[in-house]
């Protein structure tokens, strides 16, 4: 019986050393994530990824088993982060005559919100007393996560701390364009959508396809060129005062 | 197997992207430029490969999905940056509101209305 006890104690450690255990733990905790998001009446100030995250967050630390267990399973699951990023061109192509109609607009507005978006939380945190690591982890945070990962690599910050700032500047985002649209009677879906790619990142632009396929192709254009961008110039920038 | 052969290319088309990148030295994740390749690449063929359509879609809805790992670090490592968590969360919140309301005004004064009346409210 005791024998047998040991064996099951062991037995979470022996699932973690393969990455099934992680990816169901993932899979699991989205759908369920997503179930207890539509009965709290869908509110926007917690999506159902933060809820999920919490969700695997909370059997981690109930298991027997450490981040580093999981994050080494998840990052398989991670793998397709590239293949869903190309795909991306799906939504783009077919946006394609909209976005070329209106290039120069854009062009002339995304450089300037894309150096916002980073240079308003820089500037807020900064004159609040906070370290370089921490504005460094804070700078890329409008940029899709394998960009900003990149970027927070390069500029000296934690992995972890952008991520965190990743979610919440995507919900924040979120939360802030559908209600200032509301504020400012903003209905275009190409408006809105671009200030969900520009501003929430891949958050904003899996919203941004719940809205209408307008306004998601709209927000991958706003992610791809505000990442491409922010990528170019901010370690440039960086550098500069460094 | 139409979703195995979209998947195919778009792996191939990530694969182009990373190439890019090594040879380029761009500062840019190979998904991005894949991504850009594939656009470019439809464009000039004129067309969408009907398999790629297939496999984009759930994908697509999968992004959030994929993510998710990532965040999880965050509440373990959230006691290094205790004494500056209300910097962060301030930054964050208020920097992130200043720029959509910024990007909002800045897209509505330059961007010309649609032609087509606004259609944002099918959910």
């Amino acid at each position: 019986m005791n024998e047998w006890l040991e064996r099951l104690s062991q037995l979470p450690q022996q699932w973690f050393d393969s990455p099934v255990a992680a990816i169901a733990l993932t899979l699991g905790a989205y759908f369920l994530g997503i179930r207890l998001f539509k009965l709290m009446h869908r509110p926007t100030w917690c999506p159902p990824m933060l809820i999920a995250a919490l969700l695997i967050a909370a059997v981690i630390a109930l298991l027997p088993i450490g981040i580093d267990d999981y994050n080494r399973g998840a990052g398989w699951l991670m793998l397709l982060l590239g293949p869903a990023t190309v795909a991306l061109a799906v939504p783009l192509y077919q946006q394609l005559p909209q976005i070329r109609a209106l290039w120069k607009p854009i062009m002339l507005t995304l450089p300037l919100s894309a150096t916002l978006a980073a240079c308003y939380a820089v500037i807020i945190a900064a004159v609040m007393g906070a370290p370089p690591e921490v504005l460094a982890s804070l700078a890329p945070k409008s940029v899709t996560s394998p960009i900003a990962l990149g970027l927070a690599e390069e500029l000296g910050g934690s992995r972890a701390l952008l991520m965190g700032a990743l979610l919440t500047t995507g919900v924040t985002a979120i939360f802030g364009v559908e209600w200032l649209s509301r504020v400012l009677r903003i209905r275009d879906p190409r408006l809105i959508g671009l200030a969900l790619g520009i501003n929430g990142h891949a958050l904003g632009t899996v919203r941004a396809f719940e809205i209408s396929s307008v306004a998601g192709a709209f927000a991958s254009l706003g992610m791809s060129l505000t990442g491409a961008f922010t990528a170019i110039v901010l370690p440039l920038v960086w550098h500069l005062f460094d | 197997m139409s979703v195995l052969r979209g998947f195919l290319w778009l792996l191939v088309f990530l694969l182009l992207g990373q190439a890019a990148v090594e040879l380029f030295h761009l500062p840019m994740p190979s998904g991005v430029i894949g991504m850009l390749l594939l656009t470019l690449f439809f464009g000039y063929r004129g067309g969408m490969n009907p398999d790629v359509v297939h496999v984009s879609q759930p994908l697509i809805a999968m992004l959030a999905l994929l993510i998710m790992p990532g965040v999880v670090e965050i509440f373990f490592v959230a006691g290094r940056f205790a004494d500056q968590w209300i910097a962060i969360v301030t930054a964050l919140i208020a920097g992130t509101l200043l720029s959509v309301l910024s990007s909002l005004l800045l897209m509505r004064r330059y961007l010309p209305a649609s032609d087509v009346p606004g259609n944002a409210g099918d959910e």
